[in-house]
């Protein structure tokens, strides 16, 4: 616990206490950090290219050459599996990370101001609430065609009221403790008191909500997907394959069923066990409630 | 009560037109040109500038904005919800013809969700951390985790492999042929419902787990009853005010989830017609139907605030 230890060292001690309170999470964590690195490394470990047909193997279930099989054009299933994880990763990274960022800095505002700024911000957030986060998702992604910048806005959006209503009850409690008040005697501006004062407080909450809502991100992003308006084929995104496999036949062939949706389950699993350890170990008394 | 009932339901009310803007701008202005939103960018380069002039007034879309929007108002006013681009039948009749599958869906998996979901919670909450209990939040976890269409793909998969059966395709009403009926809604039903049991055991395994601590609940024990009994009567009813908010809200995004697993199942309700409008860009169609699914949300939370008011009296005289 001496003040010299560089960067890498706390963060060193930080994951060891991690995983000492939540060993669980901390396994499912590696696994994140492996499907993580699947994905950056996706052209590199894939066998095949993910877009390329073999007129010789079509619709061939798994066997040596192509151990998750092939689809009906003869792309190679694993190939297309490794990189799936880059769309489901990027779009469930940067959308959780843009609507938790603009949903808390709202939240911020909104609870430090109060006011009719405050009450009007509450209503929108109400109404952006009021729409099961698919439905609004898969509006927006229509609206404004497909792509992957499109579908990212799309769940992004959907994820700005859980920001702003926890940053801001959060702001809410903070605001009337003393050292803030101290700071405002001492006449600090708004934005100071804001952001040196207040934001520092808000950390643990947005770590809290982003790794939380990592899992819900990567289902929509999967149901997007499937439903045709996430990012257009070629590109492979586990929603997608689920999707083609429904139109490649009457019975859709089980290998382009299977390893799709055993990708996206353990993806999910693995993000969402290491949200819940994040969760415990940053805040207990918030369990059950992000 | 009745106070509170009225101010619930204006609230209720501002929420709707809040959400009728948000869709209007969605739908209509967010595309930039609805033509480009019906069409596709590459189609939409295809149009003449005489066939493009001619589409924006045959839909009304040359009128300004605010008379659009008080164009659809009336459209709902007046019962029809507009028109289909594609299909001659009225997005009202589209909804009255596909809507009851889904309701029955949605209904049916909640029902599920309870029966599943209670039990397993009081399993949980009478030893926590015993074995039973971490089964069955494991079992929760896993459920969480894996997409509703993906099983629904499986189970599909699995009934026509092994038993070459396939749940009839065409729409039954309920009345008319209850058992080709309860085929098509009873896979899309257990499969949205597993998933909100998950949601169901964790909240009521935790609200147990407080009520269980309560003063009152250890006078019952004190006085010498059986701890079931103490659980199932006297802890459970407070430990399900909690239960029955989630509910609402799962409720609402049951009949979300309903729009892929009814495109696994081939299940042909308004989850499916909601991909088909997808698919065909068909924007008033699906504006309607945004505007429907997010209105019955609505509705679905004010009526279980009002459920709540009534069983909970602390907060009607709030």
């Amino acid at each position: 616990m001496s003040a010299t230890l560089t960067l890498p060292g706390r963060l060193g001690r930080g994951i060891l206490y991690f995983a000492r309170r939540a060993p669980m999470s901390a396994f499912w964590g590696v696994v994140a950090l492996a499907i993580l690195i699947m994905a950056i490394t996706a052209p590199v470990i894939a066998p095949f290219d993910p877009v390329k047909s073999d007129f010789r193997a079509m619709s061939k279930p798994p066997y040596e050459k192509h151990v998750f099989g092939t689809d009906q054009i003869g792309r190679d299933t694993l190939s297309r599996v490794i990189h799936g994880s880059r769309a489901s990763l990027t779009v469930a990274v940067s959308a959780v990370l843009l609507g938790t960022t603009v949903g808390a800095l709202w939240g911020l505002a909104s609870g430090y101001f109060g006011g009719r700024f405050d009450i009007f911000s509450q209503r929108i957030l109400e109404f952006l609430q009021s729409f099961p986060d698919l439905i609004l998702a898969m509006a927006i992604a229509m609206a404004l065609g497909a792509g992957t910048g499109t579908v990212i806005l799309a769940i992004a959006i959907t994820r700005i009221p859980f920001g702003g209503r926890v940053i801001r009850a959060v702001v809410l409690s903070l605001k009337e403790l003393q050292y803030v008040e101290a700071a405002r005697g001492l006449g600090a501006s708004h934005a100071r008191m804001m952001f040196r004062h207040i934001l520092p407080q808000c950390i643990a909450p947005y770590l809290i909500l982003a790794t939380t809502h990592l899992g819900v991100a990567i289902i929509i992003e999967a149901s997007l997907g499937f439903l045709g308006v996430g990012i257009p084929p070629p590109t492979p995104t586990w929603g997608n394959m689920l999707s083609d496999a429904l139109n490649a036949g009457l019975i859709p062939p089980w290998w382009l069923v299977l390893f799709p949706g055993l990708a996206i389950s353990i993806t999910v699993l693995a993000f969402n066990l290491l949200g819940d350890g994040v969760r415990d170990v940053l805040d207990p008394r918030l369990r059950g409630a992000v | 009560m009745y106070s509170y009932i009225v101010r619930r339901m204006g609230f209720g009310l501002i929420t709707i037109v809040g959400v009728s803007i948000i869709v209007f701008v969605v739908m209509r202005i967010l595309p930039g040109d609805p033509l480009v939103a019906i069409f596709g960018p590459e189609g939409y380069t295809k149009l003449s500038e005489a066939d493009r002039l001619g589409y924006m007034k045959q839909l009304g879309l040359s009128d300004p904005l605010y008379i659009q929007y008080l164009h659809w108002m009336g459209d709902i006013a007046n019962g029809s919800f507009g028109h289909s681009f594609f299909r001659s039948e009225s997005v009202a009749e589209m909804i009255g013809r596909r809507g009851p599958l889904t309701a029955e869906i949605g209904i049916l998996a909640v029902a599920f969700s309870w029966l599943i979901g209670i039990p397993v919670a009081i399993v949980s909450a009478l030893r926590p951390n015993s074995l039973p209990d971490n089964v069955a939040r494991f079992i929760s976890i896993l459920c969480l985790a894996v997409p509703g269409f993906w099983v629904g793909m499986l189970i599909v998969l699995a009934s026509l492999f092994w038993f070459g059966y396939r749940a009839p395709l065409t729409g039954a009403s309920l009345f008319v042929d209850p058992w080709s009926n309860f085929q098509i809604v009873i896979g899309p039903a257990v499969v949205l419902g597993m998933g909100q049991a998950a949601y169901i055991a964790r909240m009521a395994r935790s609200s147990l787990l407080e009520v269980i601590r309560e003063d009152y609940v250890r006078t019952a024990r004190a006085k010498g009853l059986n701890a079931r009994l103490v659980i199932i009567w006297h802890a459970l009813p407070n430990a399900l005010l909690p239960v029955i908010t989630l509910s609402g809200i799962l409720l609402g995004f049951v009949l979300a989830g309903s729009i892929p697993v009814e495109r696994a199942f081939g299940t042909p309700g308004l989850g499916s017609a909601m991909f088909s409008a997808v698919g065909e860009r068909d924007v008033f169609v699906m504006q309607n139907l945004v505007f429907l699914y997010a209105v019955v949300f609505v509705v679905l939370n004010i009526l279980v605030d009002l459920i709540i008011a009534w069983l909970d009296p602390r907060i009607r005289y709030a």
